[in-house]
């Protein structure tokens, strides 16, 4: 059907949206200004003052605009860092298929892909995780083994996030689920010591305990990479966050639910497992997806510990003697990055929030 | 998986030096048997070891890792130079994963005493400076009294900058930032009034600013650094890191480099003996080959593929490049110049 066309009111609505009180005339040409005047920077430093990419490296000195050639020579070194370089598709395959599946659960979440059962992502979970550490760390299957040291950018950002939010997920529900059950109370107890001595911490603790006091508690003789320490240490960290979280869409269950339950005869087990969990986990999808963004952002910071992930190898990109003055190309690219997977990450919380008040009214 | 995966990587490397034959040494040995030299360097350090486009480590620092490859396996391509972290580095050397370490590591006393450490020869003679912005408006570092320090946990720097504070009885506090970018980030936004490390690799992080000009390096020198390079016990290996230094310092004095070897060698009987005893075919090197279990040719390549210690020094960090070091004002000058790097002789 075609929908009927706005009556002509519209646009005097418009008008009074925008310029209605002397205050709002106000507001809206301050806004329109910044608006223009940051369009306008942004296109004269895309595009106007720029240098085209078939320009040589030489032309961009001095020059005030972007230097799209930098693109060119750096975002291989940018996305893969010290990887070998005829090697590149092993860190391109692994952070391919971590974003695919992560687009798979945020697309699954908001309601599409219903042909897509939660038990064949989790399958996919489990196939790909150990997959991504064959393909990163070869020595199996022909593939030449790379030290540790040399996962550098994009699929360490997405191992250290991705696969450590994955990670913590399973055990945050465990830990929601001990703390809000009654029936051993020694288990509740630790759950709630863990859950709030965790979220006491700042990350950056967290952090430095895994990559130095971890390594102390193995057997003398084995080591840990940093990479691995670190991601331990963030599964544990975001667990704790991913069960308050979870906890709360638990206990915002009428207790009518767990009794109609016991009534049918359900063990507490499956009490829990079919009933309970999938409509709190349902409730609690929006501060998830909120913990995870901020979970995500907060990978960067793993370069306190010598990890060199995306912002890392971008700052190594601009290190080289000489190319000191594309620190702003460099971080653009990692800006534009973020920028482009958080909207996505956000725009699975809208629909979240769209659904459940539909569901709700 | 992974740690299953480090486990094995743990086990394999002691079987591997468990297994082979004794008359090298373990280091030697390991080297040959994987092909491929371990080497780890700073994971950003302009001039020193930085990344290039296509993610291989150049500059000063990295160039002794291909001098060690090109001597022991005749290839400066063989070297797997990798960018770790100050501590890790050590521990990784110590544990026997990587063969040796080329990072700009001052020789001290207790460190040579480390039974798993061997320090082997200096490439590059520093000593320990202070930066600051220019609006400090500082000239001399007796002025820093108070100020708040940025430099790196668990090097000397921290106790020079103990030492020096203590004997003029100034106070300072330490902004300890473990990552050397994240500490360099710190510093000029203003986080630390002083940015403290050895001179040179001053002179490098002044370049990273956007503006470095606005930065200076103030004149008082507070220790020595002799930056050397460190592996472990390995007679064999340690003879072929140290005469390797040697082959580049002794091509430096006679003004053989890898762009006029090969004339030099072609026309090998007009040359000085002590050329002739470099990289003659019955020489002294080919004498320590025999020795040491390197290739004949193992000095020519090493001038061949990496070059002589001038000819290192000036492609990473001389007049020519963005740090504008002039050689012979450091004391890394040729021993004739009145600098330290004293050839030592080759017969």
């Amino acid at each position: 059907m075609i929908p009927p066309s706005p009556p002509p009111e519209a646009r005097r609505d418009l008008w009074r949206q925008w310029f209605g009180t002397p205050v709002t005339a106000l507001v809206s040409l301050i806004s329109a200004a910044v608006a223009l005047y940051v369009t306008w920077a942004l296109l004269d430093w895309m595009v106007i003052s720029a240098l085209s990419p078939t320009q040589p490296m030489e032309d961009c000195a001095g020059s005030s605009g972007a230097c799209w050639r930098f693109y060119l020579e750096k975002s291989r070194f940018m996305l893969f860092g010290t990887y070998p370089y005829a090697e590149h598709w092993r860190p391109a395959l692994v952070s391919l298929l971590l974003l695919a599946l992560s687009a798979l659960v945020g697309l699954r979440i908001t309601g599409r892909l219903r042909w897509l059962r939660p038990r064949m992502l989790v399958v996919l979970w489990v196939g790909v995780i150990p997959l991504a550490f064959v393909l990163m760390g070869g020595g199996a299957a022909g593939l030449a083994a790379i030290d540790m040291s040399r996962w550098n950018g994009m699929p360490v950002l997405l191992i250290l996030s991705v696969i450590a939010i994955a990670l913590a997920f399973p055990l945050g529900v465990a830990l929601a689920v001990l703390r809000h059950q009654t029936r051993w109370p020694v288990l509740r107890r630790a759950a709630i010591v863990y859950i709030e001595g965790m979220r006491g911490f700042p990350m950056v603790t967290v952090l430095f305990v895994g990559v130095f006091v971890l390594p102390l508690t193995l057997p003398p003789d084995t080591r840990i990479s940093p990479v691995m320490a670190t991601l331990i240490a963030l599964v544990f960290f975001h667990a704790s966050y991913f069960a308050e979280d979870v906890r709360g869409g638990l206990q915002s269950l009428p207790d009518s639910q767990h009794e109609a339950a016991f009534s049918l005869g359900l063990s507490w087990g499956k009490t829990m497992r079919l009933v309970l969990l999938p409509q709190a986990l349902s409730r609690s999808l929006p501060a998830l997806v909120n913990s995870v963004i901020g979970a995500y952002k907060d990978t960067s910071l793993v370069v306190v510990l010598g990890i060199h992930d995306l912002t890392s190898t971008a700052r190594m990109a601009f290190s080289e003697p000489g190319w000191g003055q594309f620190a702003l190309e460099a971080y653009a690219f990692v800006g534009v990055w973020f920028l482009l997977s958080c909207a996505f990450l956000s725009w699975v919380g809208r629909e979240l929030h769209r659904k459940q008040s539909r569901k709700s009214h | 998986m992974p740690a299953a995966h480090n486990l094995m990587s743990v086990s394999a490397a002691i079987f591997a030096v468990a297994a082979a034959p004794a008359f090298a040494g373990p280091i030697m040995d390991d080297i040959k048997a994987n092909d491929s030299l371990v080497c780890l360097v700073s994971p950003t350090a302009p001039g020193f070891s930085v990344p290039d486009s296509t993610g291989l480590f150049q500059g000063f620092n990295a160039d002794f890792c291909r001098m060690a490859a090109a001597a022991v396996l005749g290839d400066a391509g063989k070297a797997d130079i990798r960018g770790v972290g100050f501590s890790d580095s050590m521990k990784t050397i110590v544990a026997g994963e990587a063969h040796m370490g080329s990072r700009s590591i001052t020789r001290t006393g207790t460190r040579d005493a480390d039974e798993g450490m061997a320090f082997v020869v200096t490439t590059f003679f520093d000593g320990q400076g202070f930066m600051v912005p220019k609006s400090l408006g500082v000239s001399s570092a007796a002025e820093l009294d108070g100020a708040s320090v940025c430099a790196e946990d668990g090097s000397t720097t921290l106790l020079n900058i103990a030492d020096w504070f203590g004997a003029q009885g100034m106070t300072y506090r330490v902004e300890n930032i473990a990552d050397k970018t994240a500490r360099l980030e710190a510093f000029f936004s203003g986080k630390c009034d002083v940015y403290a490390s050895d001179v040179t690799a001053l002179t490098a992080d002044r370049q990273l600013s956007e503006t470095p000009a606005d930065y200076v390096i103030l004149p008082e020198v507070i220790s020595n650094e002799p930056l050397t390079l460190v592996t472990r016990p390995d007679q064999a290996f340690e003879a072929a890191l140290f005469w390797g230094f040697q082959v580049m310092l002794n091509a430096d004095s006679h003004g053989i480099t890898s762009a006029n070897i090969d004339t030099v060698v072609a026309d090998l009987d007009n040359q000085s003996p002590a050329v002739q005893r470099m990289f003659g075919t019955d020489s002294a090197t080919t004498d320590m080959a025999a020795k040491l279990g390197l290739a004949n040719d193992w000095a020519y390549q090493i001038v061949k593929q990496v070059g002589s210690y001038g000819e290192v020094f000036d492609r990473h960090l001389g007049v020519e490049t963005p740090f504008g070091l002039n050689r012979s004002e450091t004391p890394n000058a040729h021993a004739e110049n009145g600098g330290l790097m004293y050839p030592y002789p080759i017969r």
